[in-house]
């Protein structure tokens, strides 16, 4: 006999009533037992990992900038001094324990051209030595040259079409803490040729007076050694410390004259004030071409000032001679620590024929302010503008200043 | 209908109706959500469900730093009160923090002897099973004589003792203070006491891993601080139990756990950090100096949760002294940097400028200068910046409950050569806790470990407990109310009374306290003073009437949403 619905009804609530009431009346009595039923919740439905947009931007930024076996990579670097900006990219990838290799290509606004491989393999001799190697080809079309001496005036530019084939390999030991010592060997072979860009080119319109080596192509074993004490935290940046070295080359011509050598000598202190707050960067550097054959180097071989590196108000390769002179003076101030730093420098330089003219008089200068994003032990990006007696004068580099 | 549906359907739906009324008659207990309900306060936080599947998750370092640097991660509603305290307003024991120091008596040997169970590597050789890859500090992995793995840590060259007295000193303190920590010990020893686990592998990079080679190491004792009798000091930390499942961040909550329910940045355990760190001046605050642990307990899993390094406290770390502007500012802070720009760095930080009294085993640390309220580590973390005023004040009472005797005995376990070394770092730390007890302390109504018996509720003063503040002039006042606890309402007004004492007798008279069981009763405390106006917002306490005796249920100091936050501010604000 079928129960009434009503009788039914009530019979349910109440099993209902048995059935939940115990595990509803437990979660709503005890806060553990609200607890716990959120935790079996997500236990039955684990939420989705959620991210907002700027989390998931910094977060593929950071990604992209974690070390990885293997990947393209942006360039920041320089073809030839002179090329103005210049973008690259390459593609690099990591082998052994600390050693990587790269392809890397860079084209400048001004049809400059560049592209090498590279290795580097550090760690070596436990930590104390670095290997590095290189081959490449690079093309400067445009690569200036306003004569010799102080003398040389603006108007006087000449061009000429740089190219350069090159391999060579680098060894840095490093015994102790402060002491340091490189040595390469390389392979250049040069090709110089007329610049179909400006009216008057160094080939075919200067003399072997003007231009020493004019019309030579010479092909390099170019070699280096360099003894010197580095008390600096990185070379790429550093607040405190200073280098004090010596390097000498030799270029062996294997197709003609042309063979030279090179000294140069060097020094850098940084002073820190005040806990580093500022920073008084001084530098000097000279480069000598031994002996007293004015041929025997090439023009576009001679040491050279100008550009962002030296004098930084005038133009690359304004001033070029066998003999050059460069002093460099900076005050820092460090707004970040680990990202950004100003500076006011002051430049003053020289180039002579002879090592004895090298003195202070008659210097070309120039003073800038400049700014600088640095990690802890690179320059990525160094953005100064200075001022000299042939006006002013931009710096985008990728490097530190020195 | 009732000739189409079977009766067996029918019976179905009906029960289902049932049911549904079944719910819906408890609906409104639970929409009403009790103020306290009958296991208040909780003195522990679940962990019921098991943790078996938490996989392994990876945090990156440099995401990591840019996302607290540059993006303000996790829940951005401001003056959120913790959700990790129970109704009392404490922190429950749970797989994050344990109730130690002020919540339960430490005897001295409690505190140094710290999370150490066993007098630590047993004598006899160690085998290097792994090289030290991560971190600054010198060091390798190796296994005693008994089988058991430790990491071993160095002192870096020319820097003696400091590094591994940090730890030390740093994983006692972190331990009395409530978190997990690993099992830490000093050692020295010669490298003749080394051999080389044939399996031993080493991974010089993320990817990379390979059989460890002897010229491996010779790097790492290059670096380290070598003794007078060629030995080596180091830090020895126990490998970690269970399954290790990466570190944890300090927002969000992990999505393959089910028991982390709270977002980390709402945990007052972990925003209590910023107070902590300040004390110690721990500076490394990064995601990759945690870690997670998957145990087994009873055949169920949870999640231990662990601060890994805390080794880079006071005034050295793995590479040497602190840098000159850690503990005063982010490695990236947009204000200061920019005035020093505009200012050619004349506008002058108080790191620049301060002295310190340097010993080489102790470093840069310092008390007489430092300011516990604009202290920060080198990157902030999400919880430190959610931190409101009665986090701080909970964390302060916890640096404040450290005796001098308990903090110059964790000192001691340094081992320091210099005795003045030892001396000096118990006198900044103790001056640094003193300095945390007067800035948090008084910023909230100060008064805790409420009881009610006898007719009398007595208390404490914080701030004249610890931070050596006179009792309010104006002295303490209580409200008494009864309060409904289905309602959340108070609903008879029982009286006021006053004392100049903290001890405060409950009103006389009819009708007085209620007496029922299951009563509950609401005091409303303040302790105006002249000096302290905030000392005028009430602490509101309750209490329920069980077998008799009046229990503690309820603690409020600032309600959720109030304003009531001193943390420093997110690096991208222009103020400090």
């Amino acid at each position: 006999m079928p129960t009434p619905l009503i009788p039914r009804a009530i019979t349910a609530f109440l099993a209902a009533l048995c059935i939940l009431g115990p595990a509803i009346a437990s979660a709503q009595d005890t806060r553990e037992g609200i607890i716990i039923a959120q935790q079996t919740d997500k236990a039955a439905h684990p939420p989705p990992e959620t991210l907002t947009k700027p989390e998931i931007v910094v977060g593929y930024i950071g990604r992209f900038l974690q070390p990885k076996p293997r990947g393209f990579f942006p360039v920041f670097d320089s073809v030839y001094a002179g090329g103005s900006v210049t973008l690259g990219g390459g593609y690099g990838w990591a082998y052994g324990d600390k050693g990587s290799f790269a392809v890397r290509g860079l084209y400048s606004i001004k049809n400059y051209k560049l592209f090498d491989v590279l290795t580097n393999s550090p760690g070596h001799m436990n930590g104390h030595l670095t290997l590095f190697g290189t081959a490449g080809w690079r093309n400067a079309t445009d690569a200036a040259f306003y004569g010799l001496g102080m003398g040389a005036s603006l108007g006087d530019r000449s061009d000429f079409d740089f190219k350069e084939s090159y391999a060579r390999g680098n060894a840095e030991l490093r015994p102790g803490d402060w002491v340091v010592f490189k040595g390469s060997v390389g392979l250049e072979a040069y090709e110089i040729g007329p610049s179909g860009t400006h009216d008057q080119s160094v080939e075919g319109s200067l003399t072997p007076d003007q231009a020493p080596g004019v019309g030579a192509d010479p092909t390099y074993i170019h070699s280096r050694a360099t003894a010197g004490i580095d008390t600096r935290t990185s070379p790429g940046y550093s607040r405190s410390g200073g280098y004090y070295g010596a390097t000498i080359h030799n270029f062996t011509n294997t197709n003609g004259p042309y063979d030279f050598n090179r000294v140069e000598g060097e020094a850098i202190q940084h002073i820190p004030i005040l806990r580093e707050t500022w920073v008084l960067s001084f530098r000097g550097k000279v480069e000598s071409t031994l002996g007293n054959d004015m041929s025997d180097t090439p023009y576009f071989l001679l040491p050279s000032l100008g550009s962002g590196s030296s004098l930084r108000a005038y133009t690359s390769w304004r001033f070029r001679d066998r003999h050059s002179l460069l002093t460099q003076a900076e005050f820092r101030w460090i707004p970040n620590r680990l990202g950004m730093d100003m500076a006011v420098f002051y430049d003053a330089g020289k180039v002579a024929p002879r090592f004895d003219g090298l003195s202070f008089k008659g210097m070309a200068h120039d003073w800038g302010v400049g700014l600088r994003f640095h990690g802890p032990s690179f320059t990525p990006l160094r953005l100064e503008v200075a001022r000299g007696s042939e006006g002013v004068n931009f710096v985008f580099s990728g490097n530190a200043a020195f | 209908m009732r000739r189409i549906l079977r009766p067996t359907v029918r019976a179905a739906l009906l029960t289902a109706a049932a049911a549904i009324v079944a719910v819906a008659a408890f609906a409104p207990l639970r929409g009403a959500s009790l103020k306290f309900y009958r296991d208040d306060p909780l003195a522990r936080e679940p962990e019921s469900a098991d943790a078996a599947h938490v996989a392994r998750q990876q945090i990156d370092l440099l995401p990591d730093l840019m996302l607290n640097l540059f993006v303000p991660p996790g829940d951005l509603e401001k003056n959120v009160r913790a959700r990790d305290i129970n109704t009392i307003d404490e922190v429950p024991d749970s797989s994050w923090f344990t109730n130690r120091i002020y919540a339960q008596p430490l005897t001295v040997e409690d505190v140094t002897r710290g999370p150490n169970a066993d007098p630590g590597p047993a004598p006899g050789r160690w085998t290097i099973t792994a090289a030290k890859v991560v971190g600054f500090a010198p060091g390798f992995t190796m296994r005693d004589s008994r089988g058991v793995t430790w990491f071993v840590e160095m002192d870096p060259k020319g820097y003696p003792h400091a590094s591994t007295a940090a730890v030390a000193v740093a994983v006692r303190l972190f331990w009395a203070l409530g978190y997990n920590q690993v099992e830490s010990y000093l050692a020295t020893f010669k490298r003749s006491d080394l051999d080389i686990d044939p399996k031993a592998t080493v991974s010089p990079r993320p990817w990379r891993k390979r059989a460890l080679r002897k010229s491996d190491l010779v790097r790492a004792f290059e670096t380290a601080q070598r003794e007078k009798d060629g030995s080596y000091r180091a830090f020895v930390g126990r490998l970690i139990p269970g399954k290790i499942v990466g570190p944890f961040k300090y927002f969000g909550t992990r999505v393959d756990d089910p028991n982390d329910l709270v977002p980390h940045e709402h945990r007052r355990s972990l925003r209590a950090l910023r107070v902590f760190g300040a004390w110690v001046n721990l500076n490394d605050m990064k995601a990759g100096n945690t870690l997670d642990s998957v145990v087994e307990e009873n055949g169920r899993h949870r999640v231990v949760h662990y601060l890994q390094d805390v080794g880079s406290t006071f005034g050295a770390g793995g590479a040497g002294p602190r840098e000159w502007d850690e503990g005063y500012e982010y490695v990236y802070q947009a204000s200061p940097m920019v005035k020093r720009l505009v200012t050619i760095g004349f506008d002058l930080s108080p790191w620049q400028t301060i002295p310190y009294k340097v010993l080489p085993e102790v470093g840069r640390f310092e008390g007489d200068h430092f300011d516990p309220e604009t202290w920060v580590p080198r990157i902030p973390t999400a919880a430190f910046l959610r931190a409101r005023d009665d986090d701080n004040f909970w964390a302060a009472l916890r640096v404040a409950a450290f005796t001098d005797e308990q903090v110059r005995a964790v000192v001691h376990t340094g081992e320091f050569e210099d005795p003045a070394a030892e001396k000096l770092l118990g006198d900044i730390l103790i001056k640094r806790r003193d300095k945390i007890a007067r800035a948090y302390l008084p910023k909230l109504t100060p008064l805790t470990r409420f009881a009610l018996a006898n007719g009398t509720l007595t208390f404490e003063n914080a701030a004249t407990q610890y931070a050596g503040l006179p009792e309010p002039d104006g002295g303490y006042r209580a409200e008494w109310f009864e309060f409904d606890n289905a309602t959340g309402a108070t609903t008879r007004v029982i009286g006021e009374t006053t004392s100049k004492t903290p001890s405060l007798v409950a009103p006389v008279g009819v009708p007085g306290l209620p007496a029922a069981d299951g009563a509950f009763l609401k005091v409303a405390l303040t302790a105006p003073d002249s000096k302290h106006p905030t000392w005028s917002h009430p602490v509101e306490v309750y209490f329920r009437r069980t077998a008799g005796a009046w229990t503690l249920v309820g603690v409020e100091r600032l309600a959720d949403g109030a304003p009531g936050s001193s943390s420093p501010s997110s690096p991208l604000n222009t103020e400090k």
